[in-house]
């Protein structure tokens, strides 16, 4: 039994994108989706049918979600075909690209900030 | 500031009607109860309540199919900017945790946006020092 675990516990895969040979597993233990390097993940799992997708192409990074619950995901959208997934932020993700995520919208408002400065 | 798309990837599809075959021209929002007209400046395709930013779950793949059998509430969680820098929405269905983006109108609610926006950066899970070290 602890075999099998010691085995499973070294499985990795490549980022699609960068190349990265990752670790299947996140530190804290749940198994990972997305390359903590680049962020990028991969089209593997249909979210409108359920079950595996046909798709497999890369899927980018495009947002930082915070949900009711408290938890933060990482919206990711697949570059071929557009669907939208959700995956939570694991401990080792690139802060830098996850900060650039976060404040993109800020750098390109879609209406003046400065009357915010007022209230 | 929003644009309008110059070339659409797929043919428009022709908008709710009634059944006395005129277009809808306002509709309830399932989260603050205001009446929204449909029509909206900036955009043909307007999916949520400007107050509040709440959507409903209508739409399966295609943006206006109306093939989804949920019809759960939607939840606005996120923004995003898209490359020409049109910010978009991301909804997520409070009730079987499908996602949607779609384009913010001209009069969506510039707070709500902006609190949005900026509450990745509250609190200390992104860790702002990491910024410091560059």
């Amino acid at each position: 039994m602890s075999d099998n675990r010691s085995i499973t516990r070294t499985e990795t895969f490549d980022c699609v994108r960068c190349g990265l040979t990752v670790t299947a597993f996140a530190p804290d233990g749940g198994r990972r989706n997305h390359c903590p390097s680049c962020l990028h993940s991969r089209h593997v799992l249909d979210r409108v049918e359920g079950g595996p997708s046909q798709c497999g192409s890369r899927m980018a990074p495009i947002s930082i979600a915070v949900l009711r619950s408290g938890e933060w995901m990482i919206i990711h959208r697949c570059a071929r075909c557009g669907e939208l997934t959700s995956n939570p932020i694991s401990g080792d993700d690139n802060q830098l690209i996850l900060m650039r995520m976060a404040v993109r919208p800020l750098a390109q408002p879609p209406f003046p900030l400065e009357s915010f400065g007022d209230l | 500031m929003p644009r309008r798309k110059p070339h659409p990837r797929r043919p428009q599809r022709p908008k709710d009607r009634t059944p006395d075959g005129r277009g809808r021209e306002t509709f309830r929002c399932v989260g603050c109860r205001l009446d929204v007209p449909l029509a909206a400046p900036g955009t043909a395709h307007r999916n949520h309540c400007p107050h509040c930013l709440t959507s409903l779950h209508l739409d399966r793949r295609i943006p206006g199919d109306r093939r989804a059998s949920c019809h759960g509430r939607m939840a606005a969680v996120g923004v995003t900017v898209r490359g020409d820098g049109e910010w978009l929405i991301i909804h997520q269905c409070q009730a079987c945790g499908e996602l949607s983006a779609n384009r913010i109108a001209g009069d969506d609610n510039a707070l709500v946006l902006l609190r949005m926006a900026v509450r990745p950066l509250s609190g200390d899970r992104l860790r702002l020092g990491a910024l410091l070290a560059l």
